[in-house]
């Protein structure tokens, strides 16, 4: 087997007591698209019921379910998951598992830290857990997805991932433990 | 003599806290809640400064942002910070500061030689001197007048603070925490909106924060209370709305200075907010104006509005007596705040005669009033000592400050940020907001509205009103403290002075532009407003003229016999104060400067002696130091590997899309110029995109990995082009096309393995696959699973050689490409870098973006032939528009040097060779290596007439360099011609 | 300034991309009058007021559509179907 290297497995760590900032790899993401008008009902009969909007998140037992816009969806599960095999020659079925990392950022700062990064209403009444933004983190396109009260799931493109995640962690340097 | 003194108690300081400052290498005394501003006048430092042009001794005139003469430089060393106003700096232990504009020092200063030099420097003076017929003027001058008009000095070295930026959105943003916007954001707090409260000072209240009235005071601590409670409300301190934008944008800014924070923990020293309001409320208050006399700058001459705050708030008081001129009512609450702090008071009234409620009350503090007088002149080189009254009553009055009452100029700003003119409003003698856009609203001063009670119905109002547009219905109003009476804001207007000797009469403090000044600019023509801003540099300073410019035209439309709104004012724009560019920058700055793309093989270039160039915003394996230390020689070295055994070189920068669906095919057909409708499943094929006019958009090629799948490259540079592209033509036209397009540039790495052992190379690589010409013909795909991983090997060639790329999933990119080194030792692989790599393809004459440079067609670039004559494709019909037909056109030729001693540059501009060397030429050179292949310089270039001049010796200019250098046209297909090697 | 994404929603101009004049037909693929693409590509009104234009959503959904703008205030007049 060939060794799978992330995008990230030079970066400095972030150290913090009260938040949290990490790569979270281990993760297949599916991108897939409709070629036909029964696209939706074929995919959710694999996949389970599907996100109404762009922005919220379904979650399916293992798999996370974004919509990117019509008859567009992400499907992250498992890095074993098999979505992607079972909808081929359904739909157009992207694999995309290299070419996002994925940063978690959890705990009682993590909004007033995401807020300086991206121009979007973090406050805990609007991004509530199960929210999604696509939106931009340092120039780049990022999907944000609001797993619980304060933790977050922040996909970076791959050739971008140092750069956001010094962006990130620079951000949020307020909250980290170094002198 | 003392002119101003602590008084023993009162105030908003806290005395338990003694603070410990330094000024002028001296340490500055004061306590918790002072101003470096209430500091100095505490310490009885009225003399603060010098003038901007003529170096007359200043002092304070304000006690807030409008100061125009507080000016030091704060900190040291890299930190040092110049221009600051004084009045707006929180005084705390440590702080450091230094006057500015005055050498040695400000008491006595050698500059003040300009004083005697000062018709040099009346208005006009920049404009006449500068933009006259004495050409390079300037360069004489412009020593002597940066040393002696300049404010502070910049540091010139990089700054080590922090600066930190935010997004934040709110329901309503109240600008300003006077009584109206306390009013205002209560109001929409009790609604359950979310709301901003941002003001400038060090704490909230406004006006109140200068009073001295004990119901006032609980009214504004209740107040306060009641908000601070509301999970729904932010109050921000310290914090200037600089400016508002479309869609509701304000920038605000906060100043956390005084925190004296550290930025290696992150600390930032300024809090730069994007703020998104759905609703507006602008309580900006107003700002006193001064009166025009002789003298009017002498130090100790402040308006009557800052000698209150300095009493009532800072508790500083002058020493024995002040005199206070004014033309309206509000000077008496100044007057009898003094009083009460034990000054005597005399009160010189350009009215006639003044109400008989004032008389009773100022009677009973013992305050003397003259009706019918004002200011003839003030006395004291370096500080008030005597004023002597002019009009009805020309006395002579022993003082220590003069306090000047002109009315009130509301701050109207951020209303007109927007493009909406402020309108000169009568009742108000001064400009009130020209009107709102639906979502904004104004209350208390700003709009002209002066009472207390008045500003906190008008307030309270607004913020229901802000609440309600957000989408929140129900609130309780806020009412005024019991028992207001507001008192009168009519202003008897005198703008020109009324009684006055001949000193020199100031408008514009800050900039130092007397009322002379202002005459002159009307006399020599420049009578508009903007044309008076400019000639006499009236409001240019950093106070942006908040206390100059009503003053001013006022008087111009006096001297133009036209009413002030007439006359116009000027464009307000933002930022409201002056900002530190740090605070702009925010934590962009350094590494975080730009976006940084690496490539999934960056990490291995970096352990293996890389060495990198920018190409967008992608880091790039330049050369390698096995190859040599310097890229000249190390690129020749790296072509020499391709030429004559292999090389591994990594284009994952190039874009990468899977297109699907059962009409890919037909799209692609459409998109590229060449037929892609026919091309087999397992071939690939170079295509050329032309956008609708006709030119070249892009190169690149794309394979065919089933009926209904392909994967297309495009170029580095155009890679988010092409995709934009796509996704437009399929989403906003071709919507009958059933075709789904997905980046795929960052999911998948290339690399490239080019040179006559690749064979071999990657056959050793990987030896379960079948890798010979038949089995995988040039432009031949396949992908194959190597290792628990799909690899996809296209048959293709950049360099001209025997090549293939390899593509892998992005996170495989570091262990297949160590693989191939490893297993393919034996060839003698090495790694090339982008030197070698687009000098290889100009040896082969491949255009790149050096080439497309988004004007050339088709036939510039001799590709003509490849488009499809029996098919429409984008940009067809306008391919063949006369203008890109002409024989004319610069297009695509080879170029070899004929001097072999000298060398080419890119750049170089190329002439016949019987032309003068002057001017654009015929063309340039757009690429240019060293032919490993030729053992000379070769270059592509773009030529008018192109290949019609084969054979001909041309001249390439490199003026900048002084350089010029004989070359010949040749055929851009410098090495086999044939495609033999691309065939082997 | 805010542009409604139809699927996002309001966001900050930052994440578009701006695609120019959407008042025009396109000629159809296949179209080879000279004229009928010369107009299209070259004739613009450019007028200082109210606006149909293209934008894209690059830095989210990445979907293109038409927007009224006021190009003379940015007043956002919402998305054109
Ligand atoms: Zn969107």
């Amino acid at each position: 087997m060939l060794e799978r290297r992330s995008a990230l497995a030079s970066a400095k760590p972030y150290v913090g007591s009260t938040l949290k900032i990490a790569e979270r790899p281990g993760f297949t993401l599916t991108q897939v698209a409709g070629l036909s008008p029964d696209f939706e009902t074929k995919l959710s009969t694999v996949v389970g019921p599907l996100p109404e909007t762009v922005a919220r998140a379904q979650v399916n037992d293992a798999r996370t379910l974004f919509r990117l816009g019509p008859g567009q969806f992400w499907i992250v599960g498992p890095e074993t998951d098999d979505a992607a095999a079972k909808l081929q020659g359904q739909c157009a079925v992207t694999p995309l598992n290299s070419s996002r990392v994925r940063v978690s950022l959890e705990g009682a700062p993590a909004r007033e830290a995401l807020s300086r990064l991206m121009p979007v209403d973090l406050h805990p009444s609007v991004f509530t857990p199960g929210g999604v933004a696509l939106t931009g983190i340092h120039h780049t396109p990022v999907t944000v997805h609001c797993a619980a009260e304060n933790a977050f799931d922040i996909y970076v493109m791959r050739t971008f991932a140092v750069t956001v995640w010094e962006a990130i962690t620079d951000a949020a340097r307020l909250f980290a433990d170094r002198s | 003599m003392t002119r101003f003194r602590r008084l023993p108690q009162g105030g908003r300081i806290d005395r338990a806290k003694p603070v410990s400052a330094r000024f002028d290498g001296k340490a500055l005394g004061g306590f918790a809640g002072d101003t470096l501003a209430s500091a100095l006048l505490a310490n009885d430092q009225v003399l603060i400064g010098r003038s901007f042009k003529y170096h007359r001794p200043r002092g304070l005139v304000a006690a807030g942002i409008e100061e125009p003469n507080g000016l030091f430089t704060l900190g040291e060393g890299a930190t040092t910070e110049p221009n600051v106003a004084a009045t707006m700096v929180d005084l705390v232990d440590g702080l450091v500061a230094r006057t500015q504009n005055a050498w040695p020092s400000a008491g006595f200063d050698l500059m003040a030689v300009n004083s005697i030099l000062s018709p040099l420097f009346q208005s006009g003076f920049y404009y006449k001197t500068f933009m006259g017929p004495t050409k390079g003027s300037w360069m004489f001058y412009e020593p002597f007048i940066r040393e002696a008009a300049g404010l502070g000095k910049a540091t010139g070295l990089p700054d080590p603070d922090r600066y930190d930026m935010r997004y934040a959105f709110c329901d309503v943003l109240v600008v300003g925490s006077g009584p109206a916007g306390l009013a205002a954001a209560l109001t929409a707090g009790r609604s359950g909106a979310r709301v901003v409260l941002a003001d400038q000072d060090s704490d909230f209240g406004g006006s109140l924060l200068s009073g001295n009235d004990a119901g006032h005071e609980a009214w504004r601590i209740a107040c306060i209370g009641e908000l601070k409670s509301l999970p729904n409300a932010e109050t921000c301190a310290r914090t200037t709305v600089q400016g508002l934008y479309d869609g509701n944008l304000a920038v605000l800014v906060e100043n956390r200075s005084h925190l004296r924070p550290d930025a290696r923990k992150g600390e930032a020293r300024m809090l730069l907010t994007q703020l998104r309001a759905k609703t507006i409320v602008m309580a900006t208050g107003a700002i006193e104006r001064p009166l025009v006399f002789s003298n009017n700058d002498r130090p100790g001459v402040m308006l009557a509005s800052a000698l209150r705050s300095y009493t009532n708030r800072f508790a500083v008081a002058p020493d024995k007596r002040a005199v206070i001129v004014t033309n309206n009512d509000t000077a008496y609450q100044a007057a009898l705040d003094l009083a009460t702090a034990g000054v005597a008071v005399t009160v010189a009234d350009h009215r006639a005669s003044v109400s008989a409620d004032i008389l009773s009350r100022a009677g009973a503090k013992g305050i003397a009033i003259f009706p019918g007088s004002g200011i003839f002149d003030v006395e004291g080189a370096k500080g008030v000592t005597r004023v002597k009254l002019g009009g009805a009553h020309a006395v002579t009055i022993e003082c220590d400050a003069v306090g000047m009452a002109g009315g009130w100029s509301p701050v109207v700003h951020l209303s007109s940020h927007g493009g909406i003119k402020p309108k000169f409003d009568e009742a108000a003698a001064g400009f009130v907001p020209g009107g709102f856009p639906a979502s904004h609203y104004g209350a208390g001063a700003m709009m002209g509205t002066y009472g207390l009670s008045a500003a906190i119905a008008e307030g309270s109002n607004a913020g229901a009103s802000a609440a309600s547009y957000a989408g929140f219905g129900k609130t309780r109003p806020v009412y005024a403290p019991e028992h207001v009476t507001d008192r009168s804001y009519a202003i008897l207007p005198t703008w020109a002075p009324a009684y006055s000797a001949k000193g020199k009469a100031f408008v514009d403090f800050q900039s130092d532009v007397t009322i002379k000044d202002v005459k002159i600019a009307h006399q020599e023509g420049y009578r508009s407003v903007e044309h008076l801003k400019r000639y006499t540099t009236l409001g240019m300073g950093t106070d942006q003229g908040k206390t100059s410019n009503i003053n001013a035209l006022a008087l111009m439309a006096e001297y133009r016999g036209i009413t002030i709104p007439e006359a116009g004012t000027t464009t307000f724009r933002p930022p409201y104060a002056p900002l530190t560019m740090g605070a702009i920058a925010g934590r962009t700055v350094g590494a975080h400067f730009r976006p940084v793309r690496l490539s999934p093989l960056h990490d291995w270039h970096v352990k293996n002696g890389a060495t990198f160039i920018d190409a967008g915003l992608w880091k790039r394996a330049w050369f390698y130091s096995w190859a040599g230390a310097t890229p000249e020689t190390a690129y020749v070295k790296e072509m020499e590997l391709v030429r004559r055994g292999v090389g591994l070189a990594d284009v994952s920068t190039l874009g990468k899309i899977d297109i699907q669906g059962p009409d890919a095919a037909e799209f692609l057909n459409r998109v590229y110029v060449n037929g892609f409708a026919k091309l087999p499943v397992g071939k690939v094929r170079y295509g050329v995109m032309l956008n609708d006019d006709g030119i070249v958009l892009d190169d690149g090629t794309t394979a065919r990995i089933s009926d209904n799948q392909f994967y297309m490259t495009t170029t580095t540079a155009q890679a988010g082009e092409v995709m934009s592209w796509l996704e437009y033509l399929l989403q906003c036209h071709w919507t009958d096309l059933n075709v789904q397009v997905a980046s795929l540039t960052d999911e998948w790495a290339g690399m490239a393995v080019s040179g006559p052992k690749a064979r071999e190379a990657l056959q050793l690589a990987f030896p379960a696959e079948d890798l010979s010409n038949d089995a995988l013909p040039y432009m031949g795909c396949k992908d194959f699973p190597f290792e628990g991983v799909t690899v996809r090997l296209l048959r293709m060639s950049f360099s001209g050689e025997l090549a293939y790329e390899v593509h892998v999933a992005a996170d495989y990119a570091i262990s297949l490409w160590a693989h191939i080194l490893k297993a393919a030792a034996p060839t003698g692989i090495k790694p090339y870098g982008l030197e070698a790599l687009a000098s290889l393809r100009i040896e082969k004459g491949h255009v790149a973006g050096l080439e497309l440079d988004h004007r050339n067609t088709l036939d510039d670039l001799g590709l003509g032939k490849m488009a499809g004559k029996e098919k429409d494709y984008v940009g067809r019909a306008l391919r063949f528009r006369e203008d890109c037909q002409s024989p004319e056109r610069w297009s695509l030729v080879g170029l070899e040097l004929m001097e072999p001693d000298k060398k080419l540059r890119g750049g170089s501009i190329l002439f016949a060779a019987t032309d003068e060397i002057k001017g654009h030429g015929r063309g340039y050179i757009t690429s240019v290596t060293w032919s490993t292949e030729l053992n000379t310089f070769i270059a592509l270039g773009l030529y008018k007439g192109g290949l019609g001049h084969e054979g001909e010796e041309i001249i390439a200019a490199f003026p900048l360099k002084n350089e010029q250098a004989r070359l010949k046209i040749v055929s851009p297909h410098f090495i086999d011609k044939e495609g033999a090697r691309l065939h082997a | 300034m805010m542009i409604p994404c139809p699927h996002c929603g309001d966001r900050d101009v930052s994440e578009f991309r701006y695609g120019g004049d959407a008042s025009k037909q396109r000629p159809a693929h296949g179209t080879g009058d000279l004229k009928a693409w010369h107009d299209y590509v070259f004739l613009f009104e450019n007028p200082k007021g109210p606006h149909t234009e293209y934008w894209q959503h690059v830095l989210g959904c990445r979907r293109w559509f038409k927007l009224a703008r006021n190009t003379a205030t940015n007043e956002i007049g919402g998305v054109v179907s």
